[in-house]
């Protein structure tokens, strides 16, 4: 029958997805299910909108083994749309579940609905300069980044069917060595209140030392361009703020010697309130922001400092 | 001695892309075509694994007629030859899933290779899609987000990293690899380089000749409008000589904000 599917590695992020998925119930009218490769939070799943839940297991543990299974379950069911959670793993399993099923594949909506017998979402493009509505046909694929929804509240007595299936997802091609975390630092910039971000106007290293004392003055998270993490190896590659790095929403961003391309910009645009200071009058930074200094971070940094210390 | 393929898209520069001030419509009327950046790290991946291990690097890529511009700049990257395929009505309603029809095609028809690289994602649409769809239709394993890539008797060794983890995986046989941006710093051609671009066979691929069905050129994803992001800030700048009164003021309107 024909339903609306959720799939993703992370069983938080499926709970975010079964919110979008009542959205498109609702609109729709077919049944919401989800596809788990872990079968922990099975009833959570059920309690939070799940009519139906598959668990896969199979011999791999690595994730992005599943991608045939979760084809054959979207065919067998005739899925109209599958939301993947849009981790990386997730992405890769996207991808490989669309060429299988030869469908439309949007990456990293934002929004997405059911309009005109099709799936429209919208989604960024040309590293976040704009915004691009798009319509694709059933069945659907979609993935949708991390935080995007809000987990779906759980109800009461709520029913849905279970089925555990096995997949064949071993592969002898391919033999995953290691799987070793990187240990995340204890602070997540993500979702930190205040952030301090330098970028490249800090003439060397040494010179981090005066951005923390900004840092520690508003209790801020230090930040910083990709520069500063990938190539130059100041910071590490978890503080890098834009497209392609981390996504911030604080009170208050600070940006000292940052140029505000449109990659960076993209992943700090939605802070509250946007303090830059650049010595080119004409750095695109400049209209991204609310405050700006037009000056020498150096000459700038210690009056702020010990400004902000004062309070 | 492996034979590597790298695929590349020739993109608008989106530095050049205006957005039109009354309707938000973009405006690329200026804008010059590039090498996508993340599949710069791409050719110089390949062309990297080759100057260590022996083999060949070619480069296939498809877009529009202008894609041609690109050969000379993928060409002097490395690669030792290059296919190319364009076509504007095709082109100019590719989504992913015409894309990589017709890459997987082209590649079956060019040559067997034991490495088929690729960018982790476009810099102008970022579907990130194509690798493990080319290596899907092509049957073979794909791994992707790669930051390093080694081969060691017969086996081709690839770090991955995620978010909270690093893999590395043996792969046996033929495959897909996407690259992350920080795998390597992209050369930048010497003039000589260049110079030996031009010698390079480069060969057109036509779509006519892929033996595609007609379904497989259907767009899934149809782009139904482009809006230019506004950003409503403030913009409210101080530039005095004295950065004692700038910070003054900053730390004043800051304070109004509700921020000390
Ligand atoms: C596909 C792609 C993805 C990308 N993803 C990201 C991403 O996720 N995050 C990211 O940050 N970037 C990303 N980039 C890079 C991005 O385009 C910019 O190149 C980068 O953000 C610029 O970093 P920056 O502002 O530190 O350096 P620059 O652009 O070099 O700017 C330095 C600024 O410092 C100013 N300055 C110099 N000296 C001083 C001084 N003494 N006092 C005050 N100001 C000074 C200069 O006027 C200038 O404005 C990406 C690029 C591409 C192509």
């Amino acid at each position: 029958m024909p339903g609306i599917w959720v799939y993703s590695e992370d069983n938080t992020l499926a709970r975010q997805l079964l919110t979008a998925g009542q959205k498109l119930k609702e609109t729709m009218g077919q049944p919401l299910g989800v596809i788990a490769i872990s079968g922990e939070e099975i009833h959570a799943f059920i309690a939070a909108g799940a009519d139906k839940v598959y668990v896969l297991q199979g011999e791999n543990s690595w994730p992005e083994s599943y991608a045939g299974a979760v084809a054959d379950i979207i065919s067998k069911e005739a899925a109209s749309v599958l939301l993947i959670g849009g981790t990386l793993r997730g992405k890769d399993v996207a991808a490989k579940v669309a060429a299988k099923r030869k469908t439309g594949l949007v990456t990293d909506a934002l929004t997405v609905k059911y309009a005109n017998n099709r799936i429209e979402t919208t989604r960024l493009v040309y590293g976040g300069l704009a915004v691009r509505t798009e319509a694709v046909s059933l069945p659907a694929l979609v993935t949708i980044p991390p935080r995007t929804y809000a987990e779906a509240e759980p109800a009461a007595d709520r029913q849905g069917e279970i089925s555990t299936i096995d997949a064949a997802n071993k592969d002898t091609r391919l033999e995953i060595r290691n799987v070793c975390p990187i240990v995340r630092e204890a602070v997540d910039i993500s979702t930190a209140q205040r952030i301090v971000c330098v970028g490249r106007g800090l003439a060397k290293k040494e010179d981090l030392a005066a951005v923390e004392k900004l840092v520690k003055a508003i209790g801020a998270e230090i930040g910083c361009t990709r520069g500063l993490s990938e190539d130059y190896h100041w910071l590490p590659n978890e503080r890098y703020i834009g497209i392609s790095g981390q996504k911030v929403k604080p009170e208050l961003y600070i940006s000292l010697g940052v140029s505000g391309q449109v990659q960076h910009v993209v992943g700090m645009r939605d802070s509250k309130l946007i303090v830059a200071v650049d010595t080119n009058e004409k750095a695109p930074i400049f209209a991204a922001a609310d405050y700006g200094i037009v000056g020498d971070l150096y000459e700038v940094l210690p009056l702020l400092t010990e400004a902000m210390a004062n309070k | 001695m492996p034979k590597v393929l790298v695929c590349y898209k020739w993109v608008l520069d989106e530095q050049d892309i205006k957005i039109k001030a009354g309707d938000l419509s973009l405006d690329s009327g200026r804008a010059k075509g590039k090498i996508s950046d993340y599949d710069k790290n791409a050719i110089e991946a390949a062309v990297l694994l080759v100057e260590k291990y022996g083999g060949s690097a070619a480069a296939l890529t498809f877009g529009n007629t202008k894609v041609k511009q690109s050969l000379k700049d993928a060409l002097s990257r490395g690669p030792g030859q290059a296919y190319w395929i364009g076509d504007d009505a095709i082109a100019d309603k590719a989504d992913a899933f015409i894309t990589a029809n017709i890459l997987a095609a082209a590649i079956r028809k060019t040559d067997s290779y034991d490495l088929i690289l690729c960018g982790e994602g476009s810099s102008d649409v970022y579907n990130q899609q194509i690798a493990p769809r080319i290596a899907t239709l092509l049957e073979i394993p794909i791994v992707t987000f790669v930051k390093e890539i080694g081969i060691e008797t017969e086996k081709v060794i690839a770090t991955r990293k995620l978010g909270e983890c690093t893999e590395t995986i043996e792969i046996k046989g033929p495959a897909v690899i996407s690259v992350l941006p920080e795998i390597n710093k992209p050369r930048i051609p010497s003039l000589k380089q260049v110079m030996a671009a031009a010698k390079k066979p480069s060969a057109e691929i036509k779509v006519s000749d892929l033996g595609l069905a007609r379904d497989d050129l259907e767009a899934k994803v149809v782009v139904l409008s482009d809006a230019g992001y506004v950003m409503n800030r403030k913009n409210i700048l101080f530039k005095e000589a004295s950065q004692a009164d700038n910070v003054a003021k900053l730390v004043a309107n800051l304070a109004q904000e509700g921020i000390s």
